[in-house]
């Protein structure tokens, strides 16, 4: 009994921990490191914290969680296009997957989800300056939206497999073990 | 006969012994004639050592650069006077606030920079942002302690513009790219690229005459109306510090 609520208070304080972890997001995009960027895009933030939240803590947490992260970025960028449609359906997306047996630990996976992610949310973000920005629908099938999807796309995939990774075996509580399991 | 054989003879053998000096006399006429070419050479290659070093020049051209910053500031005031009497916005440097950039955005989905300097400082929505170089972006939200520009390439930036070579008016669009579309409102403009985009003199929007760009591209045939490219002069990329002008 003892040391099933040890186990819990420990998980508890893992959560809380990763849970803190979301502060960065909106500090690293409005910091923006150019030496992480690809012709001054850089990755999506966001996806990159979401995907291993959601496939650790299932669909509704991944939701709201992505709520709660829509809410704080979409003030800090100009008004017009908004995380809420971009962000939402990965948080429960990623969590629904995240259900399924095996878990998604492998790299390789975690960098593809991530890819498929931004290339979500991108789209989303893309569709909606074109619906704002109807006097220059034209102009916005340019090489700068295509660029910008790419670029983000790129490296965010570069970052996944690694961030992603750590953070899964953060919020596991293994991230000090990884020689052991290799 | 004789004698003035004897005459002919003593005359060359007097001027034998002088010919250095025709050969000076002819060597300074060419000296004369050519205005001193190697003369003066000589003597610049001889005191090259002793001429005046970057010091000096520095010096030369920094009281060059404040006679003309004199002459700006009297030039301003003229102008100022003659706007007053015209009642127009005020063009005077008298409302600048600094601000370094706290955050930048210039690629990507969206372009904006944040500024650490906000309504405590007096920065309002619409004011006008300066780099050097010229006009970056608009204010576009404000919180106690800092603000958001929307930048001259974002989508969604408007703002009306103004040729002073031809007298003609246009709408800078921000498509996103470097290079923001230019919008004209003549059908047609007689604009060429090279030609100088400020804002308007006149305008109640944004800060009279202040530079923007320059035209780089020209779309005469594009419809309803001529198009063009703008290359900005500020760029947003490289700059730590800006200037937020109120209007």
């Amino acid at each position: 009994m003892g040391s099933g609520s040890e186990t819990l208070k420990e998980k508890n304080r893992r959560k809380i921990f990763f849970l803190a972890t979301a502060l960065l997001v909106p500090l690293v995009s409005l910091l923006s490191p150019s030496w992480l960027t690809i012709s001054g895009v850089g990755p999506c933030w966001a996806v990159l914290w979401l995907l291993p939240w959601a496939i650790e803590e299932g669909p509704m947490s991944g939701f709201i969680a992505a709520l709660c992260l829509s809410l704080i970025l979409d003030g800090l960028v100009l008004n017009g296009p908004s995380y809420f449609p971009a962000l939402t359906p990965l948080g429960w997306w990623f969590g629904r997957l995240g259900l399924k047996a095996p878990p998604i630990e492998r790299s390789f996976n975690l960098g593809l989800l991530a890819v498929i992610g931004t290339a979500f949310s991108g789209s989303i973000l893309w569709l909606q300056q074109l619906l704002f920005e109807q006097n220059t629908f034209n102009l916005l099938f340019n090489s700068w939206a295509l660029h910008t999807f790419l670029a983000e796309l790129i490296i965010t995939g570069l970052l996944a497999p690694f961030l992603c990774s750590v953070m899964i075996l953060l919020k596991r509580g293994s991230v000090f073990s990884i020689d052991r399991r290799f | 006969m004789a004698g003035g054989l004897r005459f002919a003879g003593s005359s060359w053998r007097s001027w034998r012994g002088k010919w250095p000096l025709l050969f000076l006399l002819v060597a300074l006429s060419f000296v004369r004639w050519t205005k001193g070419a190697g003369f003066v050479d000589l003597y610049s290659l001889l005191i090259r050592p002793f001429w005046p070093g970057s010091a000096q020049r520095e010096w030369i051209q920094t009281g060059i650069q404040v006679e003309q910053q004199a002459r700006l500031i009297l030039l301003e005031q003229d102008n100022q006077r003659l706007r007053d009497m015209l009642s127009l916005n005020g063009g005077s440097n008298s409302g600048l606030i600094s601000a370094a950039v706290i955050s930048r955005k210039s690629s990507g989905w969206w372009q904006q920079l944040d500024l650490g300097q906000g309504l405590l400082a007096g920065v309002e929505e619409g004011d006008a942002v300066i780099g050097p170089g010229g006009l970056l972006g608009v204010i576009d939200s404000v919180t106690p302690t800092t603000a958001r520009v929307r930048l001259l390439t974002a989508p969604g930036s408007r703002i009306g513009v103004w040729i002073a070579r031809t007298k003609t008016h246009g709408i800078l669009l921000g498509t996103g790219t470097n290079r923001p579309q230019l919008r004209f409102l003549d059908k047609a403009p007689d604009l060429q690229p090279g030609d100088l985009v400020s804002t308007s003199p006149a305008s109640t929007l944004m800060p009279p005459n202040l530079p923007i760009g320059v035209i780089q591209t020209l779309d005469s045939k594009a419809l309803p109306l001529p198009t063009g490219r703008v290359q900005l002069l500020a760029s947003p990329e490289a700059i730590d510090w800006v200037q937020v002008q109120k209007l």
